[in-house]
């Protein structure tokens, strides 16, 4: 390919054959490749054939003026370095070439060294620009990437241990008497909660990052609350806590992650009935109006103090509670919040101690989907 | 004494595979290991598996489904049933991965941990005597 070997490639677009020669003759002398055009259309042509390090650009030329040539070339080869050439140099035409992406100027006549020395400056302008772009993208790779690989590195581990644990109970379980197997039974426990809140944390740091998949689409909250329902029934059953519903007529329909809401509700659900005593009642309500659809799930719990209440949806923030059998990951309000958020709602928690607590979900009412309804 | 039933495990984590070993071997298999799919695939001709178990995310996000197609593709692979592990949650960016449907088959996909009387009960299901 011509004029791509490893010397920087010099450009020069100026419509005088004499400074075009002279130029040529300096560079190529200071081990440059210097390719030449006469006007702009020229030099625009063999710009994009063969990618200059620098371009020097005349600002008077017939037909295409060097601004506009700039504009084009600075938009089209990445990371030129452009040079204008100027006969009279105004300030003002200086600062328009800057403001076209020159960087820098050079007032005719110029002596060789001058073009030397701005060359050797604008090629090294050039290496820590590429340089600063290079870093920046490992960087945002990085970032991009931290996630995915927390979640393989961090998971296997602990994948791997719970594996040795179940192994451990099919070789060996009847050669251990009663506390081995609890101690056992209780590391599984406990494994199975850090690999929750690994889970959990991901998720969140996924809401941050935008890579967690959210499908917005036209969803029914009282569909998903049926189904939210239906899983989180068999925990209920088990616990003796019924759940009562009162959902309005003819909700619209909203934008929104039927999956992710799902968890949302499944969420509230399940704190519900870790804090509803035996034989309690959890009460789920969806309402709607022309503002706002409005989700509550509460129970008759011990609630939580008001000291606690603002900082309960914050990450690893828990309400320490006696009767709390099962620890969660201490994530999981922090998640409703953010995928409350990721859909323009908000989430918020009212309670009162010994007596309960209600979890408010609140989703703008979505006017269009409104007037498409029957 | 009947001979015991083959099984093949491919996965790049060692921990893993001797636990599984260790299982499978408690519910009277005979257990080959193989540490990367390469290896896998030699180990698939040679010694002619009932099963085989491999990880979907070796190395590289895909190793694992490239074995997959190597193992179908010879003689004996084309009906002996394959299981694909993961420990991918289904949340992730994989969580679309979907296989195109002229894809090989995959007899059972497995989610890391797996419980041991699951994990016998289903391979009995598939090659079991009864």
């Amino acid at each position: 390919m011509p004029g791509k070997t490893d010397k920087p490639l010099i450009l020069i677009i100026d419509d005088e054959e004499p400074l075009r020669d002279g130029c040529r003759q300096v560079l190529e002398k200071s081990g440059y490749e210097v390719l030449t055009a006469e006007h702009g259309a020229e030099g625009i042509k063999i710009a994009r054939e063969h990618m200059p390090d620098v371009a020097f650009v005349d600002l008077k030329m017939p037909n295409m003026s060097g601004m506009e040539v700039m504009e084009i070339l600075s938009k089209d080869i990445p990371d030129i370095i452009l040079v204008m050439i100027t006969g009279y140099a105004s300030i003002l035409s200086a600062v328009e070439a800057m403001q076209k992406g020159a960087y820098d100027y050079l007032p005719k006549p110029f002596s060789p060294d001058q073009l030397r020395a701005i060359t050797k400056r604008a090629l090294d302008h050039r290496a820590l620009k590429i340089e600063a772009k290079k870093l920046k993208e490992e960087k945002e790779m990085m970032e991009k990437n931290f996630i995915t690989f927390v979640s393989h590195e961090m998971r296997s581990p602990l994948v791997v241990v719970r594996q040795y644990f179940e192994t451990l109970k099919e070789i060996a379980s009847d050669k251990f008497d009663k506390d081995v197997k609890e101690i056992i039974e209780r590391c599984n426990k406990r494994l199975q909660n850090l690999e929750e809140m690994v889970e959990h944390w991901l998720d969140i740091s996924r809401i941050g990052d935008g890579t967690f998949l959210q499908k917005k689409e036209k969803v029914n909250l009282e569909s998903i609350m049926k189904r939210a329902i239906e899983e989180m029934t068999p925990l209920c059953q088990k616990r003796g806590i019924t759940i009562k519903t009162e959902i309005s007529r003819n909700l619209p329909p909203l934008m929104g992650d039927e999956e992710s809401l799902m968890r949302v509700f499944t969420n509230l659900i399940g704190n519900a009935t870790k804090y509803t005593p035996e034989g309690g009642a959890i009460d789920i309500s969806i309402q709607s109006d022309n503002y706002y659809n409005t989700v509550k799930v509460a129970d008759s719990g011990c609630g939580i103090p008001q000291d606690k209440l603002p900082f309960i949806c914050e990450p690893f923030f828990r309400v320490k509670g006696k009767n709390e059998k099962e620890r969660g990951s201490g994530l999981g309000l922090a998640f409703c919040k953010k995928i409350m958020e990721s859909h323009h709602g908000r989430i918020e928690i009212l309670s009162k101690e010994n007596e309960g607590t209600t979890c408010i979900l609140t989703f703008p009412a979505d006017i269009n989907a409104k007037n498409n309804q029957k | 004494m009947a001979v015991k039933k083959k099984i093949l495990l491919i996965d790049d984590d060692k921990d893993f595979l001797f636990a599984t070993k260790l299982i499978l071997e408690k519910g009277g298999y005979e257990v080959f290991m193989a540490e990367d799919g390469k290896s896998g695939v030699e180990k698939w001709k040679s010694i002619n598996p009932d099963l085989a178990i491999i990880d979907m995310m070796m190395e590289t996000w895909g190793e694992g489904f490239s074995v997959l197609n190597k193992i179908r593709a010879t003689d004996t692979g084309k009906d002996t049933p394959l299981f694909m592990l993961s420990a991918v949650d289904l949340q992730g960016p994989y969580g679309s991965f979907e296989p195109p449907p002229e894809f090989p088959k995959i007899n059972r996909v497995l989610h890391k941990p797996i419980k041991a009387d699951e994990l016998l009960r289903i391979i009995a299901q598939e090659i079991g005597d009864k």
